[in-house]
């Protein structure tokens, strides 16, 4: 009979049913802890709130619908539920996060524009490279570049060591660099924003003196993991280096856009650093100044803007956003945080440990964003019941949202670069396994020696 | 006999071997050989997939161009380089051409549009692609593995009608000089016969299928060929086999095997065969 219906069937065509599965079993969620009693210590909006919570993490890691839309759904559903007023859901909405994401994307097309800065050393340069842009981006733009060399040696697909390594340095040195500043993942950014709406600032170069131990560590240690799981079998890399040095000369020498786009941006990476934690600059305000420069100097014109700016995300993270302060001002985090440790008792080690390992994982299985917007907002309402701050917890867990290794769906960096042919996916998992494992304890350990014990994050 | 091969060969994946395999066909039959590149659209798509949400479709479309650009200068660079060498330079007649598709839709559309009496190719589990040509071509397919023994391994079973893999590898073993070992296997978990139409019968007992392998077994002595009889499941007594004679190559009818252990239904029977084997598969469709 059902099958029967019209519509149903044009929403089958256009849906395939383990999507509608899912959207369904989100929506019911949602339906159940807003009718089921209310447990002691919990309001009913925070109730809703942990509903809305789990539908989120649904349709996240599912992805039954896009992931910006999840965002646009949290966003309305608040108000519709009488959990927020719509005027407090969409102030969130106004966090400066969004804009320095604004600003971020559209100086990180204007460096995309041109394919250049690829000479010194793969990994390393990925990585170096995802501190001014994003990490996907810097996946594309090495993917041809990396694919032309190793064509040049001859290397073949998926049977050669150094093929995979080559590649998997590209996708590993992303992830690992995108980990870096603040506009390297916008987990990161996201997790400024959500940091500022309870009254933790953190500028530009905070970010960078937490994160740089982690990514200096990282890389070398990822990198011997990869020579380790895949012994190179050539000796010889003259003919990569003639590829390099005929690329190089194919680039011819700096154009005059490009130099105003490397000097906007030094200009626009010195102001983050320097002043913004200036009460009338701050991160997002330096990001449009940026790019008004671009703008007014013509190196950018609206179009790049359309074709480079991922407005999706920015959607995706406003909803997240408010998610994250829907949960801290209900009480709903507060509460779990209480449950969880009610059952697992109160161990700072364990804690950062499990928040450690708890993201590496999910950020594996589900895009990176997705697994930060999911855990964040339990992270910051764990932390003062287990005795660290807000601002250690959003750290670990942003960090650790960045270490997606092991599959190809773990991030957009891992696809582009799986895409080239040369490393299988058994590959990937085989050294991301190994890399993950390091880079848990390297997070675990700068986590306790220097964000608490030197820094003293834990009391901040 | 194979007179004209097509190769396709998938961006995903590229042995060697399989264009040493059709030289060494192509010497013994005449053959022509029509060699594909196969730009695989599923991983494309997937790249696609996994990066909508953080790439605009400008830079998704970008990226796209040059994956394609990547991979037809592979396929030049290296493959059809290498296939110069195996039969231009040996003047053995051959062609080549790049597709973009899904490995298997753009085979079987190769296969509408000429008549082919092979196709040969290389085989790997991890890649995306879903190999469901092993059940919807009908003509043999050859998946070529590195192991090359020094006998043919002809299989029969209540799952196939065996017809034609007892002729071809009679043929196959007199061209190439290699001794020929036949083995008739009657699974024990997919207790039927399959006839001359490929249709599959009730459920036989134990004493039916007997009776019929060893009607078989005789007919074959009469031709001269000797048949281990073999009893258990279809996929480990083969491997088995193939440990014990280390052939050539392993010739394999048009199993029809539905049910696994506990009756439970068997998927992709064919691709699970070849990915166990150590050694080449010539699928007789």
């Amino acid at each position: 009979m059902l099958i029967d219906n019209k519509f149903l069937k044009n929403l089958l065509k256009i849906r395939n049913r383990k999507g509608i599965f899912f959207i369904i079993l989100a929506f019911l969620i949602v339906a159940i802890f807003y009718i089921a009693p209310t447990p002691h210590g919990l309001t009913h909006n925070g109730q809703v709130m942990i509903g809305i919570l789990i539908m989120a993490a649904i349709l996240w890691i599912t992805e039954a619908i896009p992931l910006a839309v999840t965002g646009l759904l949290i966003m309305i559903i608040q108000p519709m539920l009488h959990v927020m007023s719509p005027n407090d859901v969409f102030s969130s909405f106004g966090n400066q996060a969004i804009f320095f994401l604004i600003g971020a994307f559209i100086l990180a097309g204007a460096i995309e524009k041109n394919p250049r800065f690829f000479t010194l050393g793969i990994m390393t340069t990925c990585a170096f490279l995802s501190f001014i842009m994003p990490g996907h981006g810097v996946a594309a733009l090495f993917l041809p570049i990396i694919a032309s060399i190793l064509i040049a040696m001859k290397i073949i697909p998926k049977q050669s060591n150094f093929g995979k390594i080559s590649m998997l340095s590209v996708a590993f040195g992303c992830s690992i660099g995108s980990l870096g500043t603040l506009i390297g993942g916008a987990r990161n950014i996201y997790a400024v924003g959500v940091l500022s709406d309870i009254g933790i600032n953190i500028t530009f170069f905070d970010w960078m003196k937490y994160s740089m131990p982690v990514v200096l560590i990282a890389l070398p240690l990822v990198w011997l993991v990869l020579q380790f799981s895949f012994p190179i079998e050539i000796k010889d890399i003259s003919v990569a280096r003639k590829e390099i040095k005929k690329q190089v000369t194919e680039q011819g020498k700096m154009s005059k856009n490009e130099f105003i786009v490397l000097i906007i941006l030094i200009i626009t990476i010195l102001l983050w650093i320097f002043f913004s934690s200036n009460q009338y600059f701050g991160l997002a305000v330096i990001a449009i100044l940026g790019c008004v420069l671009l703008f007014l100097t013509g190196v950018v014109n609206w179009k790049d803007v359309e074709k480079r700016v991922p407005w999706g995300i920015i959607l995706l993270y406003g909803g997240a956003i408010t998610l994250g302060i829907g949960i801290y001002e209900t009480g709903a985090g507060t509460w779990m945080a209480d449950q969880i440790f009610i059952m697992a008792g109160v161990n700072i080690y364990l804690v950062i440990l499990m928040m450690i390992v708890l993201t590496v994982l999910l950020t594996n299985v589900m895009s990176n964003i997705g697994a930060v917007a999911i855990l964040l907002p339990i992270g910051i309402a764990v932390a003062p019941v287990a005795g660290i701050s807000p601002l250690l917890s959003s750290m670990i867990i942003a960090l650790s949202g960045g270490l997606a290794f092991m599959f190809i769906i773990s991030t957009p960096g891992n696809a582009i670069t799986y895409s080239s042919g040369y490393f299988s996916i058994r590959d990937l998992f085989k050294a991301g396994i190994f890399a993950n494992i390091i880079c848990i304890v390297i997070v675990y350990l700068v986590a306790l020696l220097y964000w608490i014990g030197v820094l003293g994050l834990h009391n901040m | 006999m194979f007179k004209n091969v097509l190769i396709p060969i998938s961006s995903e994946f590229y042995n060697k071997h399989v264009l040493e395999r059709g030289f060494s066909l192509a010497e013994t039959f005449k053959s022509k050989i029509n060699l594909i590149y196969i730009i695989e659209e599923k991983t494309l798509n997937q790249t696609d997939r996994l990066t909508i949400s953080y790439r605009t479709p400008y830079e998704i479309a970008e990226t796209k161009k040059e994956i394609i650009r990547e991979q037809k200068l592979a396929a030049d660079s290296i493959i059809f380089e290498d296939a110069e060498y195996f039969f231009k330079n040996k003047n053995i007649s051959f062609t080549s051409k790049i597709h973009q598709g899904e490995f298997s839709r753009v085979i079987k559309n190769e296969l509408e549009k000429k008549d082919y009496d092979l196709v040969l190719m290389g085989f790997n589990k991890e890649c995306v692609l879903n190999y469901r040509l092993f059940d919807e071509v009908k003509i043999p397919i050859w998946v070529v593995n590195k192991n090359d023994g020094k006998s043919i391994l002809a299989v029969c079973s209540n799952l196939a009608p065996n017809i034609k893999v007892p002729d071809l590898s009679l043929k196959l073993s007199k061209v190439f000089n290699l001794e020929l070992n036949m083995i008739y296997v009657i699974d024990m978990e997919d207790s039927v016969q399959v006839d001359e139409k490929i249709k599959r019968s009730d459920k036989k007992t134990e004493k039916d299928l007997m009776f019929i392998a060893e009607s078989f077994i005789q007919k074959m002595k009469e031709k001269g060929i000797n048949v281990i009889l073999l009893k258990g499941s279809f996929e480990k007594e083969v491997i088995n086999a193939t440990e014990k004679y280390n052939p050539k190559l392993v010739i394999i009818g048009r199993e029809q095997k539905k049910k696994g252990l506990l009756g439970l239904p068997v998927k992709n029977f064919k691709r699970k065969m070849v990915e166990k084997c150590n050694y080449s598969i010539l699928y007789v469709n």
